[in-house]
């Protein structure tokens, strides 16, 4: 419950740096998406019920501050959510460089999935060539929020948290220990 | 069958709950018009952090603009004064269009538009993500918006409510891609939709043989019923008459900058 609890207010804390402080320092309507790097970790270190759910229920309250489609955030969350839990046994889940491979995968799928529903479900949308368009800089911009990410949280460990192990943390490589 | 199921089951229950919550998505792009629950809370609980959070850094960015950064000022007086002086005559030249106007409305019995009630609204959030264009601003439905009235600047349309709350409200962009907006070019009065595409708009369903010159203004037609007739939309760009097909391939530069969206007014009008 702890753990949903941190996991809830982590999504929280993304949700308000992605709509106040974002738009601020990024020119255009690019912002990296920070709860994409929460569901990739998820995915990695949570069981498929409750991982599944804390991540649906995430979606929801994402509607409320990303795009208009009530259910959308949840659906394309818990898929991406389900294809990571699909590969977590066949992986090391402890290596950060298949958390960064996954963010970019993850940011792929989003879009695929996104146009998906939109178009599929809405004839009167067309919003595929535009996903397509913006994907590059997406894609880029999800990949400096991951390093960021993976530098900031060994440095708040080691900080804050010495002798406790935080999963996917703890063999991190040479790159991103400081 | 029980071998068979004991190894699929972690992929089929997987794919039920994405199924269900893809069936449930689809169901509720029926009552996507309304706020619902979940919605509401959460306009209601990040709406305070988020106008809070925006005071703050509008308030030390106000610092850094008026104290701290003062080298392009004289050169900025310099431009503004010659372009008030441009505006004045510019004034001054539509104030003889609107009395000519309000001559002829008397003459021909018309009676006067009834002026639209305007709520100023102050732009706290932008949207969660890349892929939409949604901007969340200060006032709620405890100051009357309410989901369909439109959202306008001085500039031009903005975009209609979508969501909600009692104190904070969320705007769909006419740039976004789910946005259409019924127009009209008020040079010819040739009708059609512009639609959202990211930072552009195109202006569809345009027939071949109406004549659409780059730079014609783009207006509200009214015929939605979401927006009054008459504001502008934006200026067309770009012009494709291609060989075959009805329609023409047109797109808009939006009149207002979307990037420098600070304060806003809602027409407290509800959709007909």
């Amino acid at each position: 419950m702890n753990r949903a609890l941190i996991y809830f207010a982590l999504a929280g804390v993304a949700a308000v740096l992605q709509t106040v402080l974002m738009p601020l320092l990024l020119q255009g309507d690019y912002k990296p998406d920070l709860v994409l790097l929460l569901v990739v970790y998820l995915g990695l270190h949570e069981g498929p019920w409750r991982g599944g759910l804390i991540v649906y229920l995430m979606g929801w309250f994402f509607d409320g501050v990303g795009g208009a489609f009530p259910g959308l955030n949840g659906f394309v969350m818990l898929a991406i959510f389900l294809a990571v839990r699909g590969i977590v046994t066949r992986v090391n889940t402890e290596s950060s460089i298949l958390l960064l491979l996954l963010v970019m995968a993850g940011t792929i799928v989003q879009g695929f999935l996104f146009a998906f529903a939109l178009d599929f479900f809405r004839q009167d949308i067309s919003v595929s060539s535009q996903i397509a368009w913006q994907l590059p800089v997406q894609l880029l911009l999800n990949f400096v929020a991951a390093v960021v990410f993976l530098k900031l949280a060994v440095w708040l460990q080691r900080t804050f948290l010495p002798r406790r192990d935080l999963p996917g943390l703890r063999k991190l490589d040479s790159r991103y220990e400081s | 069958m029980w071998e068979w199921w004991q190894r699929n089951r972690p992929l089929l229950l997987g794919a039920v709950l994405l199924l269900m919550a893809l069936l449930w998505y689809s169901i509720n792009l029926r009552q996507q018009d309304e706020t619902n629950f979940p919605e509401r809370m959460v306009l209601i609980l990040t709406g305070p952090v988020q106008a809070g959070l925006n005071q703050v850094i509008r308030g030390a960015a106000d610092v850094w603009d008026h104290y701290l950064y003062l080298i392009d000022t004289e050169q900025e007086n310099r431009t503004l004064l010659e372009n008030n002086r441009k505006l004045s005559a510019i004034l001054a030249e539509s104030n003889e269009v609107r009395l000519e106007n309000e001559r002829l409305r008397r003459l021909l019995d018309f009676k006067e538009a009834q002026e639209l009630a305007t709520l100023p609204a102050r732009v706290i959030a932008e949207d969660a993500t890349s892929w939409f264009r949604t901007i969340t601003i200060d006032k709620g439905s405890e100051r009357g918006v309410v989901e369909g009235m439109p959202v306008v600047v001085a500039e031009g349309v903005v975009g209609r409510v979508i969501r909600s709350s009692p104190r904070f409200a969320r705007v769909l962009l006419i740039t976004d891609a789910s946005s259409a907006v019924a127009s009209l070019l008020q040079d010819n009065r040739a009708r059609g939709i512009s639609r959202g595409k990211g930072e552009r708009l195109v202006f569809d369903f345009v027939l071949r043989q109406e004549e659409v010159r780059v730079g014609d203004r783009v207006v509200t037609s009214g015929m939605g019923g979401v927006f009054p007739k008459g504001l502008i939309v934006g200026d067309v760009q770009s012009v494709d008459r291609q060989e075959f097909g009805l329609f023409q391939a047109i797109e808009v530069i939006p009149a207002v900058d979307f990037s420098h969206l600070e304060e806003v007014l809602v027409l407290l009008r509800r959709p007909q």
